[in-house]
């Protein structure tokens, strides 16, 4: 039995082919991303004394001037994470509350809320795209409102933040059911224990459901965060073709219109990194807290 | 006696159904467009249901001019060939790596997973170089979508695959089963509910994915996201059948939600740590 298990054969058999390919397709295309973004041009010229650029693009990236959009586009990325964060993760939490404190129609609501969420973001895109050009500015005269000048996505100050909308509206539902489910699996006795402590409504929810979802809540906010840094699909969509207001937008125009390949590997890696930093910091925060949390409730006792 | 109605409540109800509201609506307001023409999107009526239902806009969208039905046919394929690899792969993997015993196996099990952290947008321009050449066929898109969501199909595997006790392969290895038959004819029917868990995830990921799409595709091997969003630049004129493209590309998922909504919800779930 036990050799059976171990038979280097059928592990190389069940191992091998996936590790290969996944390996040639994801790991070494990230290695060859960070290579060339080192190299001063691609295609190299080999042999010659400028093939390396070593950090140069990294320095380019973040030294500010009127041509280069980058840093603007990474402060336009955090800006979504503070949205995402502040508004729209806030607002999942309030009705996956009102829904977990069994509001009428729960499930009816809550399968409806995450019907956004299996849309195509390109489909997405196109609808509030339409609807910026036809139906709001309408909406808006009607009411008296003043509509941005050339429309929604016309104005080059504003135009960022409506291009965030769609998607913000889009996965609301999806937030709203990660925290929905951890509301639903707090062991009932807690609940019932805090009813009888005099725990209701808004005291309820801060002192007792919200921290003992907390695991949930760190999977919601490293979603939003490495949404917001990988962000391409609906600005791209509703936006010009040019435009380089976001990181992921940046690197697309550089690699593929100005074909300005090792720069924009530069971006790329930079992307990898944020990504990187802000998963790890998210931990090293969460699990501080937990652990500050359990000493502090074990002076007590 | 309790009131059957607080104010609370009502205030809930309302704000619930406002949300639904501004939920549904671009969706309603995607059909109702589908089925108007031009004239009549802009004109008095942008909001009510059509005054004549033009079903020829999905007619003319799906055929001549829009071409959806081979883009349609083209992500079908695509779809269906990557759930078939990553179901292959994926199960094959997480069975090597997590019910065989072999020194070694945590940190390769660590090693793909660790390919979840990896935006796609890192790969881009290498795999431009590998794909390049496989643009006019399916393998283009195919060969990264699999590839890309194979650590996500271990990770939802995983949790399904250990749980099986050993006693199973041990029964088999007595009636004389070699191993790749235990694998195949014991062990992978009874994971086909996490297998199902892991395409539904993987299934949204590929149809819905643009990028690659976009990049890696020529005309003839085009998908429904690159196809649509070119029509919305080719139709500036004819709005009606934007619309009906529209609809015809969201109604697979649409459909897919319906049939098996919870389903669908607990595939997302397990698959939120992807990020």
């Amino acid at each position: 039995m036990k050799r059976v298990l171990s038979n280097k054969w059928s592990i190389m058999v069940f191992v091998l082919p996936t590790v290969v390919f996944f390996t040639y397709i994801v790991i070494f295309p990230i290695f060859k991303t960070l290579w060339y973004s080192l190299l001063n041009e691609i295609p190299a010229k080999v042999g010659d004394a400028s093939y390396f650029s070593w950090l140069e693009h990294y320095i380019a990236m973040f030294t500010p001037g009127r041509r280069n959009p980058f840093p603007g586009a990474v402060v336009n990325s955090l800006l979504y994470a503070a949205l995402s964060i502040f508004v729209q993760l806030p607002f999942s939490m309030f009705i996956a509350l009102l829904l977990a404190n069994g509001a009428k129609g729960e499930s009816m609501y809550r399968n409806i809320f995450f019907i956004p969420v299996v849309i195509s973001s390109v489909v997405v895109s196109l609808l509030w795209g339409r609807l910026y050009k036809g139906l709001l500015p309408q909406i808006f005269e009607s009411l008296g409102w003043s509509v941005p000048k050339n429309g929604f996505l016309g104005n080059p100050q504003t135009k960022i933040w409506f291009s965030f909308i769609p998607s913000l509206w889009q996965y609301v539902g999806y937030h709203m059911l990660l925290m929905y489910g951890a509301l639903k699996s707090i062991p009932e006795d807690v609940i019932e224990a805090a009813t009888v402590d005099g725990a209701s409504g808004a005291k309820m929810a801060f002192r007792i459901q919200i921290p003992m979802i907390k695991p949930m809540l760190k999977v919601c906010l490293s979603f939003s965060l490495i949404g917001s840094f990988k962000l391409f699909d609906t600005p791209w969509v509703l936006l010009e073709r040019s435009n380089r207001d976001l990181p992921a937008l940046s690197m697309y125009v550089d690699m593929f219109s100005n074909h300005n390949y090792s720069y924009a590997s530069a971006q790329a890696i930079f992307i990898v990194l944020e990504c990187l930093v802000f998963t790890i910091l998210l931990n090293v925060v969460f699990s501080d807290r937990d652990e500050r949390n359990l000493r502090r409730r074990k002076e007590r006792v | 006696m309790k009131k059957k109605w607080s104010v609370g409540k009502v205030l809930t109800q309302l704000f619930l159904i406002i949300w639904l509201f501004l939920c549904l609506f671009p969706l309603y307001w995607m059909f109702t467009m589908s089925l108007k023409d031009t004239n009549e999107i802009f004109g008095p009526n942008p909001v009510g249901l059509p005054s004549q239902w033009l079903w020829g806009n999905y007619a003319s969208a799906w055929g001549s001019g829009g071409r959806i039905s081979n883009y349609m046919v083209n992500s079908v394929i695509d779809t269906f060939v990557s759930l078939a690899f990553t179901s292959l792969l994926g199960f094959m993997c997480a069975y090597g790596l997590l019910r065989m015993k072999w020194r070694g196996q945590k940190a390769v099990y660590t090693y793909i997973l660790l390919g979840m952290m990896i935006p796609m947008h890192a790969a881009l321009y290498p795999l431009t170089e590998i794909l390049m050449s496989l643009t006019k066929t399916h393998w283009a898109l195919i060969i990264p979508y699999v590839a890309f969501n194979i650590p996500i199909t271990i990770l939802i595997l995983s949790g399904f695959i250990t749980n099986i006790p050993y006693e199973m392969e041990e029964a088999a290895c007595i009636d004389g089963s070699g191993i790749y038959r235990t694998a195949f004819t014991i062990i992978l029917p009874m994971m086909v509910p996490a297998l199902i868990t892991a395409a539904i995830f993987v299934f949204l990921q590929v149809w819905n994915e643009l990028l690659l799409a976009s990049l890696f595709t020529t005309d003839n091997v085009r998908t429904l996201t690159v196809g649509i969003k070119q029509m919305s630049g080719q139709y500036q004129t004819d709005y009606g059948s934007m619309g009906a493209g529209l609809v015809i590309a969201t109604l697979p998922t649409l459909i897919l939600y319906m049939c098996m909504s919870s389903q669908v919800q607990k595939s997302l779930i397990a698959g939120a740590v992807k990020g």
